[in-house]
């Protein structure tokens, strides 16, 4: 039963990460829906990463006791006058960790 | 294959520095995934799985949120019809990506189908989306060594929490979470050219948080298009392309 759970879930998730990278698949996508999938990296991001930052313990939090949102205000301010990826994610987790 | 032994031997070079490239890129990820790889492998263990079982739900599923969800939906005694359709819901997001790679990838060889489609997480996702935007152009090697490195990275971390056999006390307390914001942060900022893209994160953002306030299951997915429709929108109303 568990191999069965197992292989079920392999073949659902296989699927939905690669059903549309088959060129079999008959859609064409319309220039205005590139244009709608170029949002898709930002939006789909900062949907995962907001509520681990603005959510503790199940209620919002925005204040300075939150260090979530502290240490993403240093981040974001990292990559905005930096632009280096690496750099502010690996400072911003050092400042966070031993800091914050 | 026809391709000459001098082109290829020309192109080695290219491809591997492209795969540590993407290696390097998201190796904050990979890091901050190990705990949850513990968690994953440790976890199965606790529900009873066998450990081949338990290494075969990374090596094969390779999902980290549908793998965990999974195993306690086994261990409170659902069955595997809710299994497979909260896994369809948890998986749904995928959809997405692979619609937003469609251009890239669709024209390449089956092998390379298979593989990137397989290896498409949310984190190879992040750095391949992201880089496109950057470079303009997409690179097969860059995607392939991100994904290895992260599968790795999952695969070693479940092994390792199969062996420990014990799950990791508070793993929420630990703040490894603000890892994986904090690689997100970085890679979204130098995305926000506009103030179309700028709409899209915000309502996002906004979205996202609300959802998980109201325990709004499918709440990322919901989120996520609601951020790309309201950009779309904006950028439609102002004629914004810079």
């Amino acid at each position: 039963m568990i191999w069965l759970i197992i292989l079920g879930m392999a073949a659902l998730v296989f699927i939905s990460r690669y059903i549309f990278l088959e060129p079999k698949l008959p859609l064409t996508l319309s220039k205005k829906t590139h244009r709608f999938l170029s949002y898709s990296a930002p939006a789909v991001l900062t949907a995962i990463l907001a509520p681990i930052v603005l959510i503790r313990e199940n209620t919002l939090s925005i204040s300075f006791d939150n260090n979530y949102l502290i240490g993403a205000v240093i981040a974001c301010l990292l990559a905005y006058f930096t632009g280096n990826t690496l750099l502010t994610a690996l400072v911003s987790m050092g400042i966070f960790f031993f800091i914050l | 294959m026809t391709v000459s032994t001098n082109i290829a031997s020309a192109n080695r070079s290219s491809k591997y520095t492209a795969m540590l490239r993407g290696a390097l890129a998201i190796s904050p990820l990979s890091i901050a995934v190990i705990p949850w790889g513990i968690l994953a492998g440790s976890y199965a263990i606790e529900v009873g799985l066998s450990p081949l079982e338990s290494q075969a739900m990374s090596a094969i599923i390779f999902a980290g949120a549908a793998q965990l969800v999974a195993l306690g939906m086994i261990k409170a005694g659902i069955g595997i019809l809710g299994i497979l359709l909260t896994t369809l819901l948890i998986t749904s997001r995928h959809f997405l990506y692979s619609m937003a790679l469609r251009k890239d990838v669709s024209p390449r060889p089956l092998k390379w189908r298979l593989i990137l489609g397989f290896l498409l997480t949310d984190e190879l996702f992040a750095v391949v989306a992201t880089d496109n935007s950057k470079r303009h152009k997409f690179d097969p090697w860059y995607a392939l060594g991100a994904g290895l490195c992260f599968y790795l990275s999952w695969n070693f971390a479940t092994l390792l929490g199969i062996v420990a056999g014990e799950t990791i006390p508070n793993i929420e307390q630990l703040g490894l979470d603000f890892a994986i914001a904090a690689t997100f942060i970085a890679l979204i900022i130098p995305l926000i050219k506009n103030s179309s893209i700028l709409i899209s994160v915000l309502v996002s953002l906004v979205s996202s948080v609300v959802c998980v306030l109201l325990n709004i299951e499918a709440g990322l997915l919901i989120s996520a298009l609601l951020g790309m429709t309201c950009g779309t929108l904006h950028e439609k109303s102002k004629g914004d392309n810079t």
